[in-house]
């Protein structure tokens, strides 16, 4: 049995479900994330786990233990909540003190551990300073501190890195991870970007419309999407909508704008409309003339560490992104060849709607 | 920090005068020797200061106003705080009925209250007891507290209280240490207006009071519409004299900024 288990559990607003049936096992000291767009009921997942928000139906085990019904002050979790919630009126030292002080922990003990807890965050500096003090950064690992330093079974996370700004999201990425591995919390992180999501988790549970679509390591969910969703929410995709010329086995050759490439496609019948899905990064760049489809490069964006090309060619507009090697990039209106190799591309069966922006679809 | 022009400086300037100077006109009034309301031209007397202790009356009720203040403001609050709790964070059957009986005391003139009373404390037998018009006062001063409070509560980000509840708090102490002193500034600013508008009544209070429970500002009202002397003005001087230490003690030992303003 898992450490902690989500069982079928429901959450129903009147006629609304806000989260239908979802079933999650979390293996001790686990990193799980669940990932959605605003409104796929990710938090409020994460909420009944935390005891705020009552489970309509399912049950919630922990270690064995039947908490569905438990108080939320009674479960011993660690949360860390988007705002951080940190006291106003408490210095750092007594805002991580009051867990402890609220388990009636000795005086003493609680000193050592508030202070190995401040030292996790690197914060030992600050104990005596108010959260108002403190940079955003700051605040954020107060908060986190005030969630380890209980020893809790399962640590929370809300959105814990969305109100830090790029560079210092990134930087608290790893050292969420880092902080984690020390201490061997099994945590549970709730948020909308992907790039959070992938860098730091074991597992990341893909959430649509209140139901779980994919659970799977990083990798996997990006090379192998289960469903049009998530191809479209995980990262960008192009998508080439052909038709099904000739069947032959599992194979079937599609005819995407008149040139016919191969793919793996079991069962599918003659005159079926599939979907082509391949990563920008998948697809490779040749001199005009050569590869499976022509195309013009219409736009380039310099990105650092690369490339990314908007190629106009017989299928609309395709996306591209090439390494930077160090040489000279293509020009604009330059005509190119555009080729992948067969294993690439992922197919779905019908046609596939435009794919919406992610970073616009996450708030 | 931007710094005031010219036009801004003299426009606060008179903002500040026009706000000053009937105190300031009072106090000095009060220390006149003549036997008319005067700005003292032939030297200072203490003589209407001594006046006002050889009226054992005005001392009563000087006593009787402090504990009606005293005592409505702090009950006040004590309604007032579950009361705005309730009604801010909960949506219940006559949720908007008890909001608006609750700042319906703000509407009515006290004059029409002060009728109502009179005749509300002679039907049950109350005239001329102090609790009765503790009572009466709470009803005028408790709006005053629900606004201050429920501006304090709504913007009250509840995943501190979630925080606190998670971290093993109970409800009584998520109250008592996370809740309480996060609105704080919202009760003491509360206290402070009910305590002042109670001490300050005068409308309601000429209709309830009876010879023993006659309130400070009623004695002066009375007073005054028998004869207008400087004793008047030495009364207000010693009052804003109480008023100045007590803040000045309040900012000393507390803080007034962290009482209303609150450590944000």
């Amino acid at each position: 049995m898992s450490f902690l288990e989500l069982r079928d559990i429901t959450k129903r607003y009147g006629t609304l479900n806000a989260v239908s049936d979802v079933t999650l096992s979390v293996e001790k000291g686990e990193f799980v994330s669940l990932l959605g767009p605003s409104g796929c009921g990710k938090t409020t997942t994460l909420q009944m786990i935390a005891g705020f928000v009552d489970v309509t139906a399912g049950s919630i085990r922990l270690d064995g233990r039947d908490i569905t019904h438990a108080k939320a002050n009674s479960r011993g979790l660690g949360i860390v909540f988007q705002s951080y919630a940190l006291f106003p009126h408490m210095t750092v030292y007594d805002n991580v003190s009051f867990g402890l002080e609220m388990q009636r922990v000795p005086k003493s003990d609680r000193k050592d551990r508030v202070e190995e807890a401040l030292g996790l965050v690197h914060l030992s500096a600050y104990a005596g300073r108010y959260p108002r003090e403190l940079s955003g950064g700051q605040r954020q690992r107060v908060a986190l501190a005030r969630a380890i330093v209980i020893r809790p079974p399962v640590l929370l996370l809300d959105e814990p890195l969305s109100n830090l700004d790029a560079k210092l999201r990134e930087a608290m990425q790893f050292e969420l991870r880092d902080i984690q591995r020390k201490v061997g919390t099994t945590t549970v992180m709730v948020t909308h970007d992907q790039a959070e999501a992938f860098s730091i988790s074991d597992r990341v549970v893909v959430m649509e419309a209140g139901r779980i679509t994919q659970i799977d390591e990083p990798y996997r969910i990006y090379e192998h999407p289960e469903t049009e969703f998530i191809s479209r929410f995980v990262g960008k995709t192009n998508m080439l909508p052909g038709t099904v010329q000739t069947v032959n086995g599992g194979y079937a050759s599609v005819s995407l704008a008149g040139v016919p490439v191969e793919v793996e496609a079991p069962g599918v019948a003659l005159g079926e409309t599939l979907t082509l899905c391949i990563r920008p990064e998948k697809l490779r760049l040749a001199g005009a003339g050569q590869g499976r489809l022509p195309g013009r490069v219409s736009v380039r964006y310099f990105l650092g560490s690369q490339w990314l090309y908007h190629i106009d060619g017989p299928l609309g507009t395709l996306m591209a992104v090439t390494p930077n090697d160090g040489s000279a990039p293509l020009d604009v209106d330059m005509p190119v060849g555009i080729d992948w190799s067969p294993s690439v591309v992922r197919v779905h069966r019908g046609v596939m709607a435009e794919a919406p922006d992610p970073a616009l679809e996450a708030e | 920090m931007t710094r005031n022009g010219p036009v801004a400086l003299f426009f606060h300037t008179l903002v500040v005068l026009f706000m000053l100077a009937p105190l300031v006109i009072v106090c000095l009034v009060a220390f006149t020797p003549e036997n008319t309301l005067s700005l003292p031209t032939r030297g200072l007397s203490l003589r209407w200061f001594e006046a006002v202790f050889h009226h054992p009356d005005f001392v009563q009720s000087f006593w009787n106003s402090l504990w009606l203040a005293l005592l409505s403001a702090t009950l006040a609050v004590a309604l007032a705080v579950p009361a705005s709790l309730a009604i801010t964070r909960w949506e219940f059957p006559g949720r908007g009925f008890l909001n608006g009986l609750f700042l319906s005391p703000l509407i009515i003139p006290h004059l029409v209250l002060g009728v109502a009373m009179l005749r509300l404390f002679a039907l049950v037998g109350a005239t001329g007891s102090f609790g009765w018009l503790v009572a009466a006062h709470i009803v005028i001063v408790t709006p005053y507290v629900m606004r201050l409070l429920i501006a304090a509560i709504t913007g009250f980000d509840r995943s501190v209280e979630h925080a606190a509840y998670s971290l093993g708090a109970s409800e009584a102490t998520v109250f008592r240490r996370v809740t309480l002193p996060m609105i704080l500034p919202g009760v003491t600013g509360g206290w402070l207006i009910a305590f002042i508008n109670s001490f300050d009544e005068l409308t309601m209070s000429i209709f309830i009071t009876s010879p023993s429970t006659v309130t400070l500002p009623v004695r002066m009202y009375m007073y005054a519409t028998e004869s207008i002397d400087p004793m008047m003005a030495a009364v207000s001087a010693i009052i804003i004299g109480i008023t100045v230490v007590a803040v000045l003690l309040l900012d000393r030992v507390y803080g007034l900024d962290r009482i209303l303003v609150g450590q944000k």
